[in-house]
């Protein structure tokens, strides 16, 4: 192993293989599959932007804890996928189109017990309907923690860039 | 305007015209008669803990800025610099004195007044009048028990008489514990293709769509409240208090029943608040009245027991921005608020997994206005008409306003009725006349 995880290649691209399978997983609606790749004591969190200014410009993003766009546990998060699958989501039914694209991918930390820190930028497109559409933009920060030959998603935060969102709703995982 | 929106609800039939969720002129028009008039919801005191804390929100389609000024009481401008119009404050929120225009730097003090011009002296040779170009204010402010409202209508009733028979109503989500309520940390903002009038209708007393719409959320793990078992005595009511405002309830007869409603999660602190809210506020809004759902005359709606409340935003015919707080009692412990806070935000707002399927149908409804034929054929709102409550006061003694059955349409239609007043009435003046300058002056 080199000295800097973040310049081990072998150990870069098999997070990155792992992130696009959990990204194809979520675009083809695979999604009780999906959650098998999440800890069972997840957080899955996504905090509200605000515009600021001046030395307020530290709280753009919410802090854990206030009310966000998403804040969930492994229940909760299965519950969402749940409704989904119920046939009578209708907001999802038919369901969106999704493509998640990965990159900037980084091993920003190896903890003591291994967990990964990975920060990766994310382009999302999702087409609804006849003429529902939006890309969304931002990075994620994911903890991944050993399991077997790969990975369980223990932590995801996710920064979506917009302050209002321009979709009407946020219906779809990130 | 020839004055005809008295014909959009025919209340023999309960049709309503749904041209007046697509017309563009009707939109221009609620601009001036309804929003630029109504007192309208700027958001919770709590928002503005400090001194010279602000935040900027909408007035209809105006941009405002709300501030707390050094002296403690609170402001709210026109988010628009006096010279060329640009905003003043690009911040949602912050903590400022002064606001200071990034084209041409006017500054103008959190209390509104313009406080420098860059070339007062050598460019203006002084002649510019400074006490004329301060930011604009709202005509008045005023809270209800935290809730800031602003109307820009100078001839407006007072807040108060403008939320009339609401308000003692209200005091059930504003006034149950001692402390009253504070709004949490993080607003959810989106946009909604749809007219804003839609989702107050959803909102005033669409009792019938949640088996159907949200039925999915239910069976999932995001059940909702109130909960129900068979022998309740009334199912519960759709409470008209008049003025646009209406609600809907469902109904306790005993402590017991108030208990077995709550959701598991939120059963002890049931408990703990409810003898104080019925010594606070009686047997009728304390014990038998359980809220649902609300909306204020003209754009904000409420969940109660969801712990939700909603501006919607007018943009257009065809666009609505929500901007969505929870709100919880301020004397509650933390460990509920907190719980309060994920049981709305998974339920509600952006990626609530209630409000979601809510926002489809509103897109779709709307678009059907859209359409020349579709057009012609009205609205169905007759759920209800002529089967109101005859005598509330046989129910409680207490009970203001008109009462229809729990599955009733009586505040969607009260709602549009008071819409076509408003839209028709033009003899009090929406707006102080801005061509004259002693209007805009920022009195002290």
């Amino acid at each position: 192993m080199s000295a800097s995880p973040q310049l081990n290649l072998d150990l870069w691209f098999r997070v990155q293989a792992f992130l696009v399978r959990e990204a194809r997983l979520k675009d083809d609606h695979q999604l009780t599959e999906w959650l098998a790749l999440f800890s069972d004591d997840l957080r899955y969190w996504m905090p509200v932007i605000t515009n600021r200014i001046g030395r307020d410009l530290g709280k753009e993003i919410s802090a854990f804890g206030e009310v966000a766009h998403f804040d969930d546990d492994k229940t909760s998060l299965t519950n969402r996928v749940k409704r989904l699958q119920t046939g009578m989501a209708w907001a999802e039914t038919p369901p969106s189109r999704t493509r998640h694209l990965l990159g900037n991918v980084e091993i920003m930390a190896v903890e003591p017990d291994g967990v990964l820190q990975v920060r990766s930028n994310y382009l999302m497109y999702r087409s609804h309907l006849e003429y529902d559409h939006e890309l969304f933009s931002g990075y994620r920060m994911d903890h991944l923690r050993p399991h077997g030959d790969a990975w369980l998603i223990c932590r995801r935060d996710i920064i979506l860039d917009q302050s209002v969102v321009t979709q009407k709703n946020l219906g779809i995982f990130f | 305007m020839k004055s005809h929106f008295e014909h959009v609800l025919d209340m023999k039939w309960g049709d309503l015209d749904r041209s007046i969720f697509s017309d563009p002129q009707t939109f221009e028009l609620e601009l001036e008669r309804i929003f630029a008039r109504c007192w309208l919801l700027l958001g919770h005191e709590s928002m503005l803990p400090k001194p010279n804390d602000f935040f900027t929100t909408y007035m209809g389609r105006d941009p405002v800025i709300v501030t707390r000024k050094a002296d403690g009481t609170i402001g709210c401008f026109l988010n628009m610099c006096r010279h060329r119009g640009n905003r003043v404050c690009r911040a949602d929120a912050g903590n400022a004195r002064a606001f200071s225009c990034p084209f041409h730097g006017w500054t103008f003090g959190n209390d509104g007044r313009l406080s420098n011009v860059p070339g007062y002296k050598e460019i203006y040779l002084e002649k510019l009048d400074l006490e004329a170009h301060g930011l604009v204010p709202v005509a008045r402010i005023d809270s209800y028990k935290g809730l800031l409202f602003a109307t820009f209508d100078a001839n407006a009733p007072s807040l108060l008489e403008f939320l009339g028979d609401m308000a003692w109503y209200l005091d059930m989500m504003l006034d149950r514990r001692e402390g009253g309520i504070e709004f949490l940390p993080g607003t959810h903002k989106w946009l909604v293709h749809t007219n804003w009038k839609f989702p107050v209708d959803n909102f005033i007393g669409d009792s019938y769509h949640g088996p159907v719409s949200h039925k999915s959320a239910w069976v999932s793990g995001f059940e909702g409240m109130p909960r129900r078992k068979s022998g309740y005595g009334y199912e519960g009511f759709q409470v008209n208090p008049g003025g646009g405002h209406g609600f809907g309830v469902r109904w306790a007869e005993n402590r017991d029943q108030v208990f077995e409603m709550a959701l598991p999660e939120f059963l002890d602190y049931e408990k703990e608040r409810l003898e104080e809210s019925i010594s606070r506020l009686g047997d009728l809004r304390g014990l038998h009245f359980s809220p649902m759902h609300a909306s204020i005359f003209p754009n904000v709606s409420l969940l109660w027991q969801g712990g939700a409340i909603r501006v919607w935003h007018p943009k257009g015919p065809k666009l609505t921005e929500a901007w969505g707080w929870c709100f919880v009692d301020k004397a509650a412990p933390e460990a509920y608020k907190r719980e309060k806070a994920l049981h709305m935000l998974q339920r509600h707002g952006t990626s609530g997994t209630w409000e979601a399927d809510d926002v489809d149908n509103w897109v779709q409804c709307h678009s059907a206005s859209e359409g020349y034929v579709a057009r012609r054929y009205p609205q169905n709102l007759e759920m209800g008409l002529g089967d109101e409550i005859d005598d509330p006061h046989a129910i409680h003694p207490d009970i203001r306003g008109r009462l229809g059955k729990f599955q009733s349409e009586i505040n969607q239609r009260a709602f549009y009725q008071r819409w076509a007043e408003m839209m028709d009435d033009p003899s009090v003046p929406a707006v102080p006349d801005m061509s004259r300058r002693d209007a805009c002056k920022v009195s002290s």
